[in-house]
């Protein structure tokens, strides 16, 4: 890691705030720990950290609220990973309307948590500097397609849902993320994957072709998805968001 | 076999109780007819006899007193309907052998047999007739012939009359075990949609004071079970809830173990808690859960992506056949049902297929398949039930049976009018088939 990672975790409970302490500490990060909001806004006031790292089930104020309120205030530039209960389908769509980033769902294992919270930190390191980080709406338009960022599936133009596999989607994510970029392998690996293992470049075409499948869209004169040889591949289409339900 | 239902009568309440009611109205009828008419006949046969004894000994006498040659003149004048004179000795015979006639006989002896000497006999014929043979004062012989009518005719109606009581009885047993009957039914009714889901039809609790009765202690019995049914499922939900907090803290902790088997180890084991915390949570909310929305989805992009993540997690599912048109369907609980399936046919013989494609313009079926082991055929169904253990365990099926994962997709697959069935595959191995009806 080229910089050390300052965390902060908000958990009521002190063994896992703990025990995750312990474990992205050992893999180099600096972490604080705040068992409610309270804390929280007081160390953020005295050392904003790079990522919040926040439990949904807190005593008092809970995780939807605090997430909320930081969207709305002074620090809504730090990114947030929500910490769900198991399965609450409801709780992680609220949850990732409310501004999150992304979630994990518990019990999850620690490895886990440190490849979304540095996959999280690579892409906001991917945003340019100055630039306030926008909040995703939960609809993006582009071409006859619309995405739902919540749902995590494609809506085609006639209102049919399309699902699209956990990979699918990470990797149109950062395409409609990153519209008229070109995008090497790596760096697709790198955005789509979370932990940095042995190199799969094949694992990326495979996925490319998959997601043209998806959209309808033929390898040889693709709308969406363009390949550039020997470069890697560059979203074409348009990307607007949609604000609101439907 | 046929003998012995016969024996045995009818299978239905309903018949039996129909058979019972109109057997004893009927014999009950019959009886009250046949004593009238006997009462009436008697009440006739005394009537006739008196006449007759009174109006025969008033004939004989004044047969007696009119001059020989005048008689033949008065005989039509004093012949009736069942009986008439004859001058001359008639004919002969046994003494009267029918009750009837017998007492004719005595009748008419008693009435001039102290004035002439009367001999009675009966008339060998087809019907009953009778004669009495006196002799007149002035010598010449005088026969009485009888043919006794035994009964008065039936007026015509009767027959009519009596059918229309028939349908009249007949008809009010059927009523009347109809009434009795039909709660029977509406009970069995009510009693048979209390399924799973807990949304049985109440019954009404009016009717007569035993039917209401009945309808409110089934009623309060159906949510009592639903109670329990949902006390049951709290208590899962809590339990699987409450357990997440420490398995995550062991989670954690394993995570930083230094010894790298036993942290594989640990890891096996609270996956496998894991596992059964999260069906036990989902088997919860499926149960009184919020119905998902019906929506228009791709069903071959729904499939591709769920072998997708599959694949991507390292997991060998293959996908053959497609449906080709969207479908309106509920994609998160058709996903559950299909990832359900799936992992069982991981756990049991470490791969999955899906096969899919349209049965009929209305019915699409979609099937996951694998080489394991199969599960006994008496046992295709009972593997539904929650934390159900077959008698012979599977391989690979160690330590949670087959936990909530069938359950909970049985479960869904009833939420969306789908129907999930298994079956043991030629060649071995296990065959879950999931048809959904497909409203465009």
């Amino acid at each position: 890691m080229e910089k050390v990672e300052h965390v902060l975790i908000v958990d009521d409970d002190r063994d896992i705030r703990e025990l995750i302490a312990t474990y992205l500490q050992k893999n180099g990060a600096r972490v604080s720990k705040a068992s409610g909001g309270r804390e929280m806004w007081a160390l953020l006031a005295s050392e904003p950290p790079d990522i919040i790292v926040l439990d949904i089930t807190l005593p008092g104020e809970n995780g939807l609220a605090l997430c909320r309120e930081l969207r709305a205030g002074q620090w809504r530039t730090i990114p947030i990973l929500m910490l769900t209960a198991l399965g609450d389908e409801t709780d992680r769509v609220v949850g990732l309307e409310v501004g999150a980033d992304d979630y994990l769902v518990k019990p999850f294992a620690v490895r886990e948590l440190l490849a979304r919270i540095r996959a999280i930190l690579r892409r906001a390191r991917m945003v340019p500097a100055g630039f306030e980080r926008a909040e995703t709406p939960q609809f993006l338009l582009f071409g006859d397609w619309k995405l739902d960022t919540v749902g995590r599936h494609l809506i085609d133009c006639e209102g049919t849902m399309v699902a699209l596999s956990g990979a699918e989607y990470r990797l149109l994510r950062v395409f409609v993320d990153h519209p008229q970029r070109v995008l090497t392998r790596d760096q697709l690996l790198n955005l789509t994957q979370g932990r940095q293992t042995e190199p799969f470049d094949r694992s990326i075409d495979l996925l490319v072709s998959r997601l043209r499948q998806r959209l309808k869209d033929g390898a040889k004169d693709p709308r969406y998805i363009k390949t550039l040889r020997n470069e890697g591949y560059v979203f074409s289409a348009a990307v607007s968001p949609q604000e609101g339900n439907q | 076999m046929k003998v012995s239902s016969l024996l045995k009568g009818p299978r239905t309440l309903f018949l039996r109780l129909t058979l019972i009611f109109f057997a004893g109205l009927v014999a009950a009828q019959y009886l009250t007819f046949y004593a009238t008419m006997a009462e009436r006949n008697d009440v006739q046969t005394t009537f006739m006899i008196s006449n007759i004894q009174r109006e025969i000994s008033t004939a004989v006498a004044l047969l007696d007193r009119v001059p020989a040659a005048e008689r033949p003149d008065w005989l039509p004048r004093l012949a009736r309907r069942n009986y008439g004179f004859i001058l001359g000795p008639g004919v002969s015979g046994e003494a009267p052998d029918q009750k009837l006639s017998a007492e004719i006989g005595t009748a008419i002896e008693q009435s001039i047999g102290q004035r002439y000497p009367v001999v009675v006999n009966a008339v060998p014929g087809p019907t009953e007739h009778l004669q009495a043979h006196l002799k007149l004062s002035d010598g010449a012989p005088l026969t009485i012939d009888i043919r006794p009518l035994a009964k008065m005719p039936l007026s015509s109606w009767l027959p009519l009359v009596l059918s229309v009581q028939f349908v009249l009885l007949a008809v009010c047993s059927w009523f009347a075990v109809s009434i009795a009957t039909r709660p029977l039914n509406q009970l069995a009714h009510a009693a048979e949609t209390l399924g799973p889901d807990m949304t049985a039809t109440r019954l009404r609790e009016s009717g007569p004071s035993e039917v209401a009765r009945a309808a409110k202690a089934f009623n309060a019995m159906q949510d009592r079970i639903r109670m329990y049914m949902k006390e049951r499922i709290q208590i899962l939900a809590a339990i699987s809830h409450d357990l997440q907090t420490p398995i995550t803290r062991m989670r954690i902790r394993t995570d930083l173990l230094d010894d790298e088997t036993e942290r594989g180890r640990f890891q096996q084991d609270l996956r496998e808690m894991e596992s059964l915390v999260r069906e036990g949570v989902a088997y919860g909310r499926t149960l009184h859960g919020a119905a998902e929305v019906p929506r228009r989805i791709d069903p071959d992009a729904l499939l591709e992506s769920l072998v997708g993540d599959y694949e991507d997690a390292g997991a060998k599912v293959t996908l053959s056949g497609s449906i080709g048109a969207p479908i309106v369907t509920r994609p998160v609980a058709l996903r559950r049902i299909l990832a359900n399936l799936l992992d069982n046919a991981i756990k049991f013989s470490g791969a999955g297929e899906l096969t899919t494609g349209v049965l009929t313009d209305a019915r699409v079926a979609i099937s996951v398949l694998d080489r394991g082991p199969g599960i006994p055929a008496d046992q295709l169904e009972a593997v539904f039930q929650p934390f159900f253990r077959l008698d012979t365990p599977r391989e690979g099926g160690a330590a949670g049976g087959n936990g909530l994962g069938l359950a909970i997709a049985r479960q869904l697959a009833l939420a969306m009018n789908a129907t999930l069935e298994l079956k043991n595959r030629a060649g071995g191995g296990l065959e879950a088939r999931l048809i959904l009806e497909k409203p465009v």
